[in-house]
């Protein structure tokens, strides 16, 4: 039996929205294990987002227990999860969310810079990392000089770079190509495996399902089934 | 992080060029406003500026500025003169007094006696002043009001008043009547302009006399110069013990009559209020636009957050980011307003940058600048970064 990386019990989340109130997430109980691919699947508005963003800190939730390598993030302020998130989770997003003012090479280091890490490691890890998705060549370019597909490339550098135990991807592929798509995939299954990271891939994009140790469906705030 | 804050400022080139503009308004409007005031406030004490050898002024104790004065008793000035340390003290007496010009037009001037020995406050050439009856005119920062008949026929009619005859600045030679007593003009000077703006007229204390008649005293002001070894200060105090009048060094009587203005003048309440309206104007827009700036990089400061970015690093990020554009902004803003002030600096134009108003300008648009950084930290604090999911 792996060891468990991230474990959600009964997380219950509700937004307020004027009078009414939305169960976003109703009694998510949830374990993701070292070096697994878990995928979370389903359809918009189901709770996968809110999901990962209650399991990384990025939001808080009204009851449940929530842990990260054995840490409990609900007991946890916002200074302590935002050092925590800096040290142990990677993220990849959709949209990418490079910040266009800065080079590959800069938006690669940023969990690095944000971290104060000296100016020499910083670039030769940022470096590595950009050699290690293909983008070696590319260090100076800004995001607007690059195809999507090379964007998440970046991004993924980018989530990896320091090394976390969890990751993070909220639909890596939906914004690009089929074939941009599985060479993102096969890109973060080798480095997760080499890494020995764990990772969460919310998605839409049944293609990509090949990837994955375990699928989880949610539907409602409710996770309804999950296959291996 | 600091890197990444500047390239994040001025990334969107559009966007930071509009920024500093706004900024550099602010500034050049801020310090504009206020050489603006302080020419006019120059133009308040021009009588003070325009004696600077005089470096010590005496006066009733009532009087506080060189606009509103009530005379002394003529032996006042025998009174300074025996103060040890007094090098010279020489009289100026003033008044108002209203000219009829030779067309039947009049005119109000304030009138300017001076010692009739050392001709002491008159505007140079003085020696004019001993041409008997007459004055030297000055507009005094008004326009077309020393008027006289350009056609002989217009000149002293038998007929009576040609007010709609054609006319011409008065000149040397021209003749007015103050008092229904005859005044000759033996010259146009060109001193400083006064606030508010009025004629004057320049001349020698018995002529100041023989028209300005029955009064019981004359003396407005004393103007000393005290000895080598003593301090206009340490002067002027002693001739207040001695004598019970007010005496004050040359700036001390600047500043108060500065701020006699300030709380006596209704025409500096307004001009104060416009600066004022403008400095806010300018500040809102400032404040506002480096407000919005970071609003709309709202989302970025998620994805640091996202990566472990502290409260604090974001904080210093958006403190760098306003420290740039207020400074870059305000140099440019404060560079414009003295290039302006170079060229439009006139006689005429009453602006003078005085050594406080790049400063003014500069701190105002560094605390609104600052100010605003400290409001756009709200957004930042409160944002929930699950928003970096969000398309």
């Amino acid at each position: 039996m792996s060891k468990i990386i991230a474990s959600c019990k009964d997380i219950i989340k509700t937004f307020n929205s004027g009078e009414a109130e939305v169960k976003a997430l109703q009694g998510i109980t949830l374990d993701v294990y070292e070096n697994e691919l878990l995928m979370l699947v389903g359809p918009s508005g189901c709770g996968k987002t809110t999901f990962v963003s209650v399991l990384s800190g990025l939001l808080s939730f009204n009851s449940g227990v929530c842990k990260l390598m054995g840490e409990n993030i609900s007991a946890m302020n916002d200074d302590e999860l935002t050092t925590f998130r800096g040290k142990n989770i990677g993220f990849v997003f959709q949209a990418f969310n490079l910040l266009p003012s800065l080079s590959a090479i800069e938006n690669v280091a940023l969990p690095l810079t944000v971290a104060s890490r000296k100016r020499a490691e910083i670039l030769t890890l940022a470096s590595e990392m950009l050699e290690a998705v293909g983008l070696s060549g590319k260090e100076d370019v800004k995001p607007s000089g690059l195809s999507g597909g090379e964007q998440q490339k970046v991004a993924i550098a980018r989530a990896l770079v320091h090394n976390p135990k969890f990751i993070i991807c909220d639909e890596p592929t939906s914004s690009l190509d089929h074939k941009s798509g599985e060479i993102v995939m096969e890109l973060l299954q080798k480095i997760i495996k080499e890494k020995g990271a764990s990772m969460i891939v919310v998605t839409h994009d049944n293609r990509i399902y090949k990837y994955a140790d375990r699928i989880v469906h949610m539907e409602d705030g409710k996770i309804i089934k999950v296959a291996s | 992080m600091f890197k990444i804050a500047v390239e994040m400022l001025m990334h969107d080139k559009t966007k930071f060029l509009g920024l500093l503009i706004g900024v550099a308004f602010t500034a050049f409007l801020v310090t504009f406003a206020m050489g603006y005031f302080a020419g006019f406030m120059t133009r308040g004490f021009a009588l003070v500026s325009e004696n600077s050898s005089a470096k010590v002024w005496v006066m009733d104790p009532a009087v506080s500025s060189a606009e509103a004065t009530i005379n002394m008793s003529d032996s006042s000035l025998d009174s300074v003169r025996g103060v040890a340390g007094v090098e010279y003290a020489t009289p100026l007496y003033l008044g108002d007094v209203t000219a009829r010009y030779a067309n039947g037009h009049f005119q109000s001037f304030q009138t300017i006696g001076v010692d009739d020995a050392t001709l002491s406050g008159s505007p140079q050439p003085a020696n004019l002043l001993h041409i008997p009856n007459s004055v030297i005119i000055d507009s005094g920062g008004t326009e077309g009001k020393l008027q006289t008949p350009l056609s002989k026929k217009d000149v002293w009619s038998y007929d009576g008043s040609h007010l709609q005859a054609p006319t011409r600045e008065l000149r040397y030679g021209d003749v007015m009547l103050i008092n229904s007593k005859r005044v000759v003009v033996a010259g146009v000077s060109h001193t400083i302009p006064r606030f508010p703006p009025r004629p004057l007229l320049y001349t020698t204390t018995s002529n100041f006399k023989r028209l300005i008649a029955g009064e019981k005293r004359y003396i407005t002001f004393i103007m000393v110069r005290p000895v080598k070894n003593i301090t206009p200060k340490e002067l002027a105090k002693r001739i207040s013990q001695k004598t019970h009048l007010k005496a004050i060094t040359s700036d001390d009587f600047k500043k108060e009559t500065v701020m006699w203005f300030m709380i006596n003048s209704e025409d500096v309440g307004d001009m104060v209020n416009m600066v004022v309206l403008a400095m806010l104007v300018g500040f809102g827009v400032t404040g506002v636009m480096l407000y919005m700036f970071t609003y709309e990089n709202l989302k970025q400061y998620a994805v640091l957050k996202a990566m472990g970015a502290s409260a604090k690093q974001l904080g210093d990020m958006i403190f760098t980011q306003v420290f740039i554009s207020a400074v870059v902004g305000s140099g440019i803003g404060i560079g414009i307003a003295s290039l302006l002030a170079q060229i439009i600096s006139s006689p005429t134009f009453p602006f003078r940058m005085m050594w406080f108003a790049p400063l003014i300008g500069f701190f105002g648009v560094i605390i609104v600048s600052m100010t605003a950084a400290f409001i756009s930290l709200r957004p930042i604090k409160n944002m929930e970064p699950a928003i970096v999911f969000k398309l």
